[in-house]
């Protein structure tokens, strides 16, 4: 089960001692927020070498910006903004990279390594998600990795994402429709 | 779950009336949980303090070495684009001669240096 618990006023402290120098402070915000990292950057990126790359770029843009943090979003929020400008832009940069230099495309350089060992039919449902969110449009992917993944509202999604409500609910439909065609091919 | 019934709750969980976070539970039951390696904090750390660099020098490297050949590719062809083009001017063709440098000129100079005439 995804973990919704509001730590907001956890957070606080957390957030003053982490600017206040105490590193320990910092290392608690990243194990409370890593899982939830992890599921927006390896959604949105599949199981490549680069997704903990990005996952720790994350975590390192939050500790300087920290001081930045107003409060008035969760802390969760404001690190989720951070994990989707940072995925979308890597997304950007490899589609520049591997459209004109490589016919193979990038799938050659993922690893599936699933946390969670699990079964061999678990692998196979983790490859089955990862394969259709990699095959849809990266403005779409996002919105289904916060939906499928984080378990985010429409609202929340949108707040996130910075999009009004009715932009979020067009391409969650759109989206469907994607998604339906991807997973008849597979 | 079967693949069938997988692919279907996907597609359930984007409609309208479809409750979120029932859904991503569901999802995260079939696939497991999404993380990333052991220690993934303690490399975050480590690379705050200044001191984790080597730990992604290898992907640091194929980062590195892949823009500096799109740049050096780019540069080459631009290089190559802006020479045939020199070579098109100044020669009024392309011709094969034209790449090797040799021109259509008859060079008396030349002649008269082999021949003495």
């Amino acid at each position: 089960m995804i973990d919704r618990t509001d730590n907001s006023a956890d957070d606080s402290s957390l957030i003053r001692a982490s600017l206040a120098g105490d590193t320990r402070a910092f290392g608690e915000i990243v194990r409370r927020y890593q899982k939830m990292v992890a599921r927006t950057v390896r959604g949105m990126l599949g199981d490549s070498v680069f997704a903990e790359d990005v996952g720790q770029e994350v975590f390192i843009k939050l500790y300087h910006s920290l001081n930045e943090f107003r409060g008035e979003a969760k802390l969760s929020t404001y690190i989720q903004r951070i994990a989707v400008n940072l995925t979308l832009n890597e997304i950007k940069r490899r589609k520049r990279f591997f459209s004109t230099f490589s016919q193979k495309g990038n799938n050659e350089m993922y690893e599936y390594e699933i946390a969670d060992e699990g079964t061999q039919e678990k692998r196979e449902a983790a490859e089955l998600v990862n394969k259709a969110l990699q095959a849809m449009d990266p403005r779409f992917r996002v919105i289904v990795t916060m939906r499928l993944l984080q378990g985010y509202s429409t609202k929340e999604t949108a707040e996130i994402l910075g999009l009004p409500v009715g932009t979020v609910l067009s391409r969650l439909s759109r989206a469907q429709e994607q998604l339906k065609g991807i997973l008849e091919k597979l | 779950m079967k693949t069938s019934d997988l692919k279907k709750l996907m597609l359930d969980s984007l409609g309208n009336d479809a409750d979120p976070q029932t859904a991503s539970s569901r999802i995260e039951e079939a696939c497991g949980d999404y993380d990333f390696r052991t220690g993934f904090d303690e490399r975050v750390m480590k690379r705050l303090e200044g001191g984790g660099e080597a730990v992604l020098r290898e992907f640091d490297f194929v980062r590195s070495m892949n823009t500096v050949f799109y740049r050096i590719a780019l540069t080459g062809i631009a290089a190559i684009v802006l020479l045939l083009v020199s070579m098109a001017l100044s020669e009024g063709s392309l011709s094969f001669n034209t790449f090797l440098g040799l021109g259509e000129s008859y060079d008396e100079s030349m002649v008269y240096m082999l021949t003495g005439n």
